[in-house]
């Protein structure tokens, strides 16, 4: 009895070993391999896209254009319409509301971070804040700055500063606490150990926190931008709304999706070269 | 073998009466401590799991405060973490944006040693544990004896007069332990420090020691403090040396008595 189930049991693992899964727990692909798993993923999205547009009737077709003539629609944006002009407004309208946010947000979440009394003052406000939709401010803002870019960066600076205080207060509380007390005892400072021990440990987290929060940005870049807006990707969008042109309408999306890829490219070549020490963990 | 070096009279380190109570004074981790450290002393503190050694350490360090009694070092009332007193973690302390010659420079550069002399002693420090060739690299590049190395040189670079190990060598395996107990030794020789170590490993502590102080459960207290008489003023820089010295094994076999008295009286 008991013999079987011991040689039915090397048989079941022998099994295993002759036809290995494709999907094994905590396995690495080459960078070739990763590539190529990412263009078929691609691939495989605007094939769908296509079928489902060949697919369509004839006279709903112009409701869900074809991959290619939505990258028509751009290029004849950019062409005719100078697209870029409104690109580059949109993205004066991100950055620069996003860098103002981690101004307020990297010293403060720090600062929390590392003194509990300054945690315990802010907290309570932070955590209520971030329950807050970010929209919801939109006429209270049109009210005390008008139908301006004030406005609207005013609206992507509240929609991610909340949640960046609280991730950064996240990243510093998450620095071991003997890097804290090795530097006490070295005589460090308490001004050299926030700014040179825990802001440095918890620059890597950091900079991902920022990356992360940016993508949010952007998510709330359309909604500043069709609500008294005339310029900006989320305007043109808006426009192309009025006219049932659905092809410029995924084409605004197409260029937000490009520069969010760009942002994210730009976040993590920034963290590698700025943070050598850190490469092996991020693989 | 070598014989440890001269100890004078001087009184480096002592604790007077202290006690260390949390929760309100529920709960009592140390209980009237009360020991005099010599100048150049090697001294292990002993004991099972959650006996307080750590804690007093800790309050040597001033990374705490007693709750009753004071503590003097080098005739000065402990009020809180200075350069005055090393400390080595059990964790990995050496910090990982800087390579291992920027770390080491690091307690001098917070004491505002001019660049010519950190590099200097930087230097010097780094092959004292043998980390030449791996001065320019970040600890993420090196093995955990090596980090422990770079976080001793960093602490010994300061040049502190007392330095507090808390289970310096419990995170490396066996044999790097060994490895790094006999660099102790030899490092020892050429600093000269009065040295507290917190360990629960008897053989270290005897490897390393001149004299253990052995505490109890919780409450924290002084169970023994014996010097090691069996080692005739001696320390050694090889393990061998030290287990062929008549009188070791009864001073082993002695330690793991009292600490196996300390752990059943926790099991009932």
């Amino acid at each position: 009895m008991s013999d079987t189930s011991i040689q039915s049991a090397a048989e079941a693992s022998n099994r295993v070993r002759r036809k290995p899964k494709k999907l094994q727990l905590l396995t690495t692909l080459s960078g070739r391999q990763t590539m190529i798993l990412g263009l078929i993923g691609m691939g495989a999205f605007f094939g769908l896209w296509e079928i489902a547009h060949l697919m369509t009737a004839e006279e709903a077709k112009r409701f869900l254009p074809s991959p290619i003539s939505v990258v028509q629609a751009l290029t004849a944006l950019i062409q005719e319409k100078n697209f870029m002009a409104d690109v580059g407004i949109s993205a004066y309208r991100i950055f620069g509301s996003f860098f103002i946010a981690c101004v307020i947000a990297v010293p403060l979440g720090i600062l929390m971070g590392c003194f509990a009394p300054i945690r315990a003052l802010i907290n309570p406000v932070i955590s209520g804040a971030r329950y807050l939709p970010a929209a919801s401010f939109i006429p209270l803002l049109l009210v005390w700055f008008g139908p301006t870019d004030s406005q609207k960066m005013a609206l992507l600076i509240l929609g991610v500063v909340f949640f960046l205080i609280a991730l950064i207060l996240d990243n510093t509380e998450a620095v071991a606490t003997e890097l804290v007390e090795a530097a006490q005892t070295m005589g460090a400072s308490r001004w050299e150990i926030m700014v040179n021990v825990v802001g440095r440990a918890a620059s890597p987290a950091i900079v991902d926190s920022m990356r992360n929060m940016i993508a949010v940005a952007y998510t709330y870049l359309v909604i500043a931008e069709i609500v008294a807006a005339q310029d900006g990707i989320g305007a043109v969008m808006m426009r192309a709304g009025r006219f049932l042109k659905v092809d410029v309408i995924m084409a605004g999306i197409l260029a937000i999706g490009i520069m969010g890829v760009l942002t994210d490219i730009v976040f993590r070549a920034a963290a590698y070269y700025a943070f050598p020490w850190n490469r092996k963990r991020q693989g | 073998m070598k014989l440890k070096p001269e100890i004078s009279d001087k009184e480096m380190i002592t604790v007077n009466g202290v006690s260390k109570t949390y929760l309100g004074g529920k709960f009592t981790a140390v209980d009237n401590v009360s020991l005099d450290i010599i100048e150049g002393e090697i001294v292990a503190f002993v004991g099972p799991s959650g006996c307080g050694k750590t804690t007093v350490m800790r309050m040597v360090a001033g990374l705490e405060t007693p709750t009753t009694g004071d503590i003097l070092v080098n005739g000065h009332e402990v009020q809180g973490p200075g350069p005055d007193r090393g400390m080595i973690f059990q964790a990995y302390t050496s910090f990982p944006w800087l390579t291992s010659r920027q770390n080491v420079e690091y307690g001098m550069k917070i004491l505002g040693i001019p660049a010519a002399e950190r590099r200097e002693r930087g230097q010097k420090l780094l092959e004292e544990v043998h980390l030449g060739p791996a001065a320019d690299k970040y600890p993420s590049e090196l093995s955990g004896g090596m980090k422990q190395r770079v976080a001793i040189a960093r602490t010994l670079a300061q040049n502190p007069e007392v330095l507090l190990m808390d289970e310096p060598f419990g995170a490396l395996d066996a044999q790097v332990r060994w490895e790094m107990q006999e660099m102790m030794v030899q490092i020892m020789d050429v600093e000269k420090k009065t040295v507290i170590l917190v360990t629960h490993d008897i053989q270290e502590a005897i490897y390393l020691a001149d004299r253990i102080v052995f505490y109890t459960r919780t409450p924290g207290r002084i169970k023994h403090d014996v010097y090691l008489d069996f080692k005739k003023g001696q320390r050694f820089t090889s393990k061998e040396d030290l287990l062929s010295q008549s009188g070791y094994l009864e001073v082993e076999k002695q330690m793991f008595a009292w600490m196996r008295e300390e752990i059943q009286l926790q099991a009932t």
